[in-house]
């Protein structure tokens, strides 16, 4: 009995301190629409190609589903589920002298409850995220082995469009993770400047 | 760099789903008519997108089929054909500009390409709608007429974007694959019989 009130002091030390210092990370799905469509369009273009001979005997029917259902997908994760479920944004911006630059963005780390990350969603969105790239992959090479040539043009979308994503996504969240350390300091640095100079910053 | 990122923190990372929705559809719908209506801007180079060529892409390839008895080759290879000269000769066309030494990023340079397209994707559907009458000289002569039309249509299109991103005394060296380009299309479309 002593044992467990020791343990049971231990565990509400342990989550006094968590709270102050990390941010608490729930467990329950934020977005449901969200998740369910992070992984609707990704898994029914993955069955569609798995099943399409059962399905319908066109074999155009099945190509356009399943380009269809990867645009989507790709615009999805690209711009809806990857800022509703774990804050990461990435995109391409010309500036006016026609350059070209990839923006990585992750949402600051704030303390307001709606906008932290929820632990299942980011599970469920890395999950779908890294699983389908890696199915297309293989996919890719059956296509090529097993000389089902015309299926390829499909496939290598897959590959390219799911990888693009994975490839943004991965530099969002490496990024993210290098700023940290360095974010305070920066932060504060830049917060003093702009007050002292009180114009634009360019870094 | 930094500060742009903050620009945009609190606009593009928490807006609603359907200002996302409704600003992408808007960036394509200015581009379709900027194709329609070239003129020397720099928006189509900008903010590029390749929804536009995918849905042209697409539409094309689908318009392409011929109505075959057995259902074993149904279309599918030259649908894959087309989808496949397509983005190919893009590509090639951008690997070529790029060599050439010119300033235009690749996915720019694709998109341009891509949304060029849409005239010939107008003279596709006339073309499938002349056909639906009397097959003849009259017939031929029609179609002749509109692909050539659409044709210098792309081309005209195409080269007032791209051409300015080449010093001048390579213009042409960059212009001639997308005659190239544009040309195989039509050939596409003016050769094509339902049956």
């Amino acid at each position: 009995v002593l044992q467990h009130n020791d343990d049971t002091e231990d565990v509400s030390l342990f989550d006094a301190e968590e709270e102050t210092t990390n941010r608490p990370r729930k467990s329950k799905i934020r977005h449901p629409v969200a998740s369910f469509f992070h992984l609707f369009f990704r898994v029914s273009a993955i069955v569609v190609y798995l099943l399409c001979e059962l399905l319908s005997s066109s074999f155009i029917t099945c190509m356009v589903t399943i380009i269809l259902l990867l645009s989507c997908d790709f615009w999805a994760v690209k711009n809806v589920t990857g800022r509703l479920m774990v804050g990461l944004r990435w995109w391409n911006h010309i500036d006016e002298d026609g350059k070209s630059h990839w923006v990585f963005e992750s949402r600051k780390e704030s303390s307001q409850e709606n906008k932290t990350v929820s632990e299942a969603e980011s599970r469920i969105f890395w999950l779908g995220l890294i699983a389908c790239p890696v199915l297309w992959v293989i996919f890719a090479f059956s296509a090529l082995f097993s000389f089902r040539v015309k299926w390829l043009a499909v496939v290598i979308m897959g590959v390219v469009l799911q990888g693009a994503n994975l490839y943004g996504y991965i530099r969002c969240k490496v990024g993210s993770r290098k700023n940290l350390t360095s974010m305070a300091t920066s932060y504060f640095g830049k917060q003093f400047l702009r007050q002292n100079t009180g114009d634009d910053q360019t870094s | 760099m930094k500060s742009r990122i903050r620009e945009f923190d609190s606009s593009t990372l928490n807006e609603s789903v359907r200002n996302t929705i409704m600003r992408d559809l808007k960036a394509v719908g200015k581009k379709f008519m900027h194709v329609l209506y070239p003129r020397k801007s720099n928006t189509l180079l900008r903010d590029w997108d390749l929804w536009g060529p995918l849905i042209l892409c697409v539409t094309l390839a689908l318009m392409l089929q011929r109505d075959s008895v057995d259902s074993e080759k149904d279309g599918g290879p030259q649908f894959a054909e087309v989808f496949v000269i397509v983005w190919f000769g893009a590509v090639t066309i951008t690997l070529n500009s790029k060599l050439l030494g010119g300033n235009i990023s690749f996915f720019q340079s694709l998109c341009v390409l891509g949304y060029c397209i849409l005239p010939l994707t107008v003279a596709m559907l006339i073309c499938r709608l002349v056909l639906l009458a009397d097959p003849g000289p009259v017939n031929f002569m029609v179609r002749l007429f509109v692909v050539i039309v659409m044709f210098a249509w792309s081309i005209v299109a195409s080269t007032a974007f791209l051409a300015d991103s080449q010093p001048p005394n390579r213009r042409a060296l960059a212009v001639y694959p997308v005659f190239l380009f544009y040309f195989v299309i039509s050939w596409m479309i003016l050769t094509f019989t339902p049956q």
